[in-house]
This record gives C-alpha cells, sequence and structure tokens, in this order.
C-alpha cells in the first residue's frame, strides 16, 4: 500500500488538469551561528483546477510561508531552497521578478486576514480596487470604475457607489473584508489563495464572509487554497485537505475521507479538540502523558513531543509522506487504523 | 467645514499661549543678572541719574507690574524700544526677522531637497551605495556645528576660491537694496526688477543656505530613510506587493504614509531655526532676528528679546497651524 512521494497523483486525473504543482519545496532562513532554520521541508501538494484545497495548521506552521512561496514573495533572507512550483505547467522559480509580479494579483490572487491594517489608510475603495485592474488590465479610466463599482456590488457591498469613496478606516471589518475580496476577484484570476482570511471577524459576518468566498469561487471555477487555523471550517468549504505541521506536510486526503478516516495522529488531534466526549478530547490532547511542549522536535518526528502514540522509533527516525490508499498521504510511523 | 471649526478652536487658545509664552520669557529675563539702567548709563552714572532711570523704566516696580504694564503695550502693538538701537523693536524686527526667514526657509528647502530623495532611496534599496552615502552623511552632518562648516565653507570658497561675495550682511554696501515690500531681498529685487541687487543677494544666501541646509538636511534625511523603511515594511505595502502593483508605485504609496513624519521634522526644524540659526547668523553677520535677540539678552536689553520671542511664538503658531492643515489634506483619518 506504501507508495513514496514520487508519484503523488496516482490515481487522480492527468496532469493536464493541475493548476499548481508544488513539488518538494523547502524554505529556508539562515541564521548566524546557527544551523538554518526551515520554515517548510519538502512540501509537495497539488491543486486541480476549480478545486478547494483546505491547508489547515497552528501558527507558524509554514502555511503562510507556503502562500508567500507560491507568490514568490519569501521575505528575505529567506529563500526557497529545493523544489519546484509550477502554475500552469509554467516553473515559476524560472521566471524573472517582473514576470512573477505580473502574475501577483492578475493570476493568483491573495485574501487576506484583518483587512482594515492592510489595505492603504490613505486611498479609497475605489482607488485600491482601481489600482489593480489599473496595473493588470488595459482599461481607461470609465471602465475602472465601472468595473470596481460591479466588483463591490457582486460582493454584496451595501451602497456600493458611496463605498467607493470610502476610506478604510470608515469601514467594518466585514466590509473591509469584501472589498479585498473584491480585489482578489477584480482580474478574475484562476486561482486564489485565502490566507486565514476571516479570523478577527464576528461569527455571524464570518458565516457570511466564508459564504460568500465560497459561492464567488464556485461560480467561476475558480481553484482555491484555502488557508486556516480552524479544522472545521474546511469540512464545509473544501474539496480536499491538507494538515500541515512544522513546516511539513503531514496529511493530506479528499473530504470525506479525512474527516471518516483521519490517521496522523496530530490530525485526530486537532478533530479531538471538537469532539464533545471530553475523555476522548483529554486522550488526544495528550493528557500528563505529554511533558512541557518546547516546539517541534529537529530529530525524528517533529511531532513526538505532543504525540500520545510515540514509540522509540519515532524518536530518531523521521517519517516520510507515504500514500496509504488512493489520493490519502500520511506521514507517520504509527497511523492511527480505524477501529 | 470640520476644518473651519478646528482653526476656530486653534484660535481661541492663541491668545492665551502668547501670553503664556511671555509671562515665562519675561520671568526668566528677571534671572539674569544685569540691570539695564547700569548698562545704559555706562560705568560713569551717578546713583541718582540710575535711580531715575529706573523710575522711568518702570524697573522700581514690582515683576508683576512691570509684566502688566508690558503685556498693555503689547496689546497696542508697542514692543518697547531697544537701548542698544535706540529704535522701535517692532522696526529693528521688521528689518531683521524677514532675513532670518528668507535664510532659514531657503536653507529648509534645500534640505528637504536633500535628504528626503536620498531618504527615499535609501530606504528602497538598503544594500545599496546610495543607503551607505545616506547614512555616512546623515552621521557627518549630524555631528557637525554649523557654524564650523560655515567658517570652512567661507575658507574654501571666498577665502581660497574667491567665488561668493565677502560674508558680510545680506548685500554689498554698493548696491542698492530694493524697497522694501515683504522683506525679503530675492522677492523684492524680483519685485522692483533690480536685477543687480537680485543677484548680489542671492550670491550672499548662498554660503549660509548651503551651510544650514547641508547641516539640516540630516534630520530630514533620517526621518525620511526610517519611516519611509517602516512604510515599506508596512502591512499595506506588502498587501500592495501581493497584488502585483510595480515597485514604484507601492514606493509612492510608502511615501504618500511617510509624508506626515517628514513634515513634522521640517516644522520643528523651522521652529528651531529661527533662534538657532544664530551662530550661523553671527559667522555671516546676517543682522538676523537671533542675533538680535542674543545682542539684548547679552546687555540686558529686555524689549528686544521679549520681542523676538513674541514674534517667534506667533511664527510657530502659524506654522503648526499649517502642519496641521497639511495633515487634513494628506489624512483622511484626522478629517
Ligand atoms: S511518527 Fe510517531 S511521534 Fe510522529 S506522529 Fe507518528 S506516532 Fe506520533
Amino acid at each position: 500500500m506504501a507508495e513514496t512521494m514520487e508519484n503523488p497523483k496516482a490515481g487522480l486525473p492527468d496532469a493536464a488538469d493541475m493548476l499548481l504543482e508544488c513539488k518538494g519545496v523547502s524554505v529556508s532562513f539562515p541564521r548566524y551561528g546557527a544551523p538554518v532554520s526551515e520554515a517548510l521541508r519538502d512540501v509537495s501538494l497539488d491543486i486541480r483546477r476549480g478545486e478547494v484545497l483546505g491547508l489547515v495548521g497552528e501558527s507558524g506552521s509554514g502555511k503562510t510561508m507556503l502562500s508567500r512561496a507560491i507568490m514568490g514573495l519569501v521575505p528575505p533572507p529567506g529563500e526557497v531552497t529545493a523544489g519546484t512550483i509550477r502554475f500552469e505547467g509554467k516553473d515559476l522559480g524560472k521566471l524573472d521578478e517582473e514576470q512573477l509580479r505580473r502574475m501577483r494579483g492578475r493570476d493568483i490572487a491573495m485574501i487576506i486576514s484583518n483587512p482594515r491594517g492592510e489595505l492603504d489608510p490613505l486611498q479609497t475603495v475605489g482607488q485600491q480596487i482601481g489600482n489593480v485592474l489599473r496595473h493588470h488590465l488595459n482599461l481607461t479610466r470609465r471602465q475602472i470604475r465601472e468595473r470596481a463599482l460591479d466588483l463591490l456590488k457582486q460582493v454584496s457591498i451595501p451602497d456600493p457607489q458611496r463605498r467607493m469613496d470610502a476610506y478604510p478606516h470608515e469601514l467594518s471589518g466585514g466590509m473591509a473584508q469584501r472589498v479585498v475580496i473584491a480585489i482578489a476577484l477584480a482580474c478574475s484570476p484562476r486561482f486564489i489563495i485565502s490566507d486565514d482570511a476571516t479570523s478577527g471577524l464576528d461569527v455571524t459576518v464570518q458565516a457570511q464572509v466564508l459564504e460568500l468566498i465560497r459561492s464567488l469561487v464556485s461560480e467561476r471555477g475558480t481553484s482555491m487554497m484555502f488557508i486556516t487555523r480552524d479544522i472545521g471550517i474546511t469540512a464545509h468549504y473544501c474539496d480536499r485537505i491538507a494538515i500541515i505541521y512544522a513546516g511539513e506536510i503531514v496529511e493530506v486526503a479528499g473530504r470525506e475521507v479525512f474527516f471518516d478516516d483521519p490517521q496522523h495522529p496530530y490530525t485526530v488531534l486537532l478533530l479531538a479538540a471538537f469532539a464533545q466526549n471530553e475523555r476522548l478530547r483529554r486522550y488526544w490532547l495528550g493528557g500528563d502523558k505529554v511533558q512541557e511542549y518546547t516546539g517541534p522536535s529537529p530529530v525524528g518526528c517533529p511531532f513526538q513531543n505532543r504525540c500520545v502514540r510515540v514509540e522509540e522509533r519515532c524518536r530518531g527516525e523521521h517519517p516520510a509522506l507515504l500514500e496509504r490508499q488512493p489520493g490519502h498521504f500520511v506521514r507517520c510511523h504509527f497511523p492511527v487504523e480505524r477501529p | 467645514m470640520q476644518i473651519l471649526t478646528y482653526i476656530g478652536r486653534r484660535l481661541i487658545f492663541v491668545g492665551p499661549q502668547l501670553v503664556g509664552i511671555l509671562l515665562v520669557t519675561f520671568l526668566l529675563l528677571k534671572l539674569i543678572p544685569g540691570d539695564p539702567a547700569v548698562m545704559m548709563l555706562g560705568p560713569f552714572a551717578t546713583d541718582d541719574g540710575l535711580a531715575r532711570l529706573r523710575t522711568e523704566l518702570g524697573l522700581d516696580r514690582s515683576i508683576v507690574e512691570q509684566f502688566g504694564i508690558y503685556l498693555w503695550r503689547v496689546l497696542h502693538w508697542d514692543l518697547g524700544t531697544s537701548w542698544q538701537t535706540t529704535m522701535p523693536v517692532t522696526s529693528d524686527l521688521a528689518q531683521r526677522f524677514p532675513a532670518t526667514l528668507e535664510l532659514v526657509t531657503l536653507s529648509l528647502l534645500l534640505a528637504l531637497a536633500i535628504g528626503m530623495p536620498l531618504g527615499v532611496v535609501g530606504a528602497r534599496n538598503r544594500n545599496g551605495i546610495v543607503r551607505k552615502f545616506a547614512d555616512i552623511y546623515g552621521l557627518a552632518a549630524g555631528a557637525l556645528p554649523d557654524f564650523w562648516f560655515g567658517l570652512v565653507l567661507i575658507f574654501i570658497l571666498y577665502t581660497i576660491l574667491g567665488v561668493v561675495p565677502a560674508p558680510l550682511g545680506r548685500l554689498d554696501f554698493t548696491i542698492i537694496p530694493p524697497p522694501d515690500v515683504t522683506g525679503s531681498l530675492l522677492i523684492d529685487s524680483v519685485i522692483s526688477g533690480n536685477w543687480p541687487a537680485l543677484r548680489n543677494a542671492a550670491g550672499h544666501l548662498l554660503l549660509p543656505v548651503l551651510t544650514l541646509g547641508l547641516i539640516n538636511a540630516a534630520p530630514i534625511l533620517k526621518m525620511t530613510l526610517s519611516t519611509m523603511e517602516r512604510m515599506l515594511e508596512a502591512d499595506f505595502s506588502r498587501y500592495a506587493e501581493m497584488c502585483g502593483l510595480p515597485p514604484k508605485v507601492v514606493a509612492r504609496k510608502a511615501l504618500r504614509n511617510s509624508l506626515p513624519s517628514v513634515i513634522t521634522i521640517v516644522s520643528v526644524l523651522y521652529g528651531f531655526l529661527i533662534g538657532g540659526a544664530v551662530l550661523v547668523e553671527i559667522v555671516f553677520s546676517w543682522g538676523g532676528a537671533g542675533q538680535y535677540a542674543v545682542q539684548g539678552v547679552l546687555n540686558a536689553d529686555l524689549n528686544p528679546v521679549l520681542g523676538f520671542v513674541l514674534y517667534s511664538a506667533i511664527l510657530s503658531l502659524v506654522i503648526y497651524l499649517i502642519v496641521d492643515l497639511i495633515y487634513f489634506a494628506i489624512d483622511p483619518r484626522t478629517r
């Protein structure tokens, strides 16, 4: 049953269907007087056309770094040290900065969290949408204004005409989030990365915004990478789910399989946090067995210090990502079997 | 509309602010040792004469009374006379204040023209040669005393090369000054079409403006550099990059967001230099307001000092008001 990473697409539709292919991507940050720190290690992940992939991890797990790597915006002094990222077959590593810039916002767009802090405080909503339109598409002033207005309507902003001239500080969090979604949609991208797009919003607003993103994406057949800390959200919005821990993908599966048959102890831990059963939750969260947590372990399995299933082998041997069933990859020596 | 309310509210406080500033200055000046009567009458004065003069000057009254009398006169725009120049302080300052203003304004324009571009380019390219130059420049210019730098410039450009007029005042004695309209020699010569005066005045301005401009470019440079750097790292710049906006556009956004800090430092420098340029004024015998005030302090000549303080305070208030209006224009959050 075990196949190695050499053929991660086994059992999946062929390569022409692939929109984004990350293969063995590593991102490292050099450190003075210490070994380099790896923000991403050997990440392989594919996204098909029209697919919504959920990427779940805690903060610092590398999920944002992966989106940065895809956009070619790894903050210096970090750099992509291994692997390739292909978008529609094109190796992004071979493009120069100018070609990459032209893709950003036009072919690959980003929906960010906390948009009120990320929009330019000195420009109106209309100007900021217009900026993206002007620099990516060849439109006249009037077309830009019309298009911007139309986008605001699409993201269901009330009174769009008036909002065009509003400044970010005059918007509510949910409203600002919609503006950012409008900017992301502006050039009809084929791929959207949503990075923790709804954190910081009220629960009701959160649900509205998520629903909006989902309907807009599925209407257009846009592919999306949906990055979140909340594994519960992915159940509703994603076709496939990947779990990232300490810069490594530890489990990938289609939604049904994923929730039906989770196999990595970390995945189970994340799911157990939602469980109603107190005993179950305590068991997987480690209970007394786990010593004080000090961060991912550098040797062996990174998860060993938090894992309830840890064995001697985990301390010394780094587990590989293996395909245990077609399309279901797990990185663990002792995966959880379904009872 | 909000702007008008704001200005109105500001203006209400102008009166009390000015009185407060004058009061503090008045008391400080009284602390300085030196008796104006003795200074005025010289070493051979009789006790009788001194006493009479003191009564005449009101020096025998209580400090409160003295200040009250002074305020009353100020309300009628009578700032008293300077016993050194024997002229009313208002007419003395009418001559000297514009001299300082012209010098300081041009110097700050030069400082801006040097500091801002260096700061912007330096912030955009942290490993570039411009950045290295900017760092060294900021350090060097921040460490040099301006009057010393002025002397060096005089030595090189006047004494050795002889390319600038003698550092003695604003015009050569042989040049007929233009009629006084604005007080700025440059503007007045243009108005009256007095080209020889224009050329000569510009020649005289060159060195002191260069001195103050080059030195004061340093704080502007540092402020631009650090703010611009912060803005380029700010979330909105990162987001603009993610949206694929060209680097130039991202830099322009960052610059616009940096402007308030730059304007603030310029306004602070402006207020400071009105009095702070005095050493450079002395080096170039500029006959400016700072020089006038320092002479007043040294010779217990109270009225010029108080007049200078009053003028500077009004000017500072005007500057800060203008700065606030610029903020209004730039930043929608202040509206
Ligand atoms: S390899 Fe071992 S320590 Fe790591 S997750 Fe699996 S069981 Fe736990």
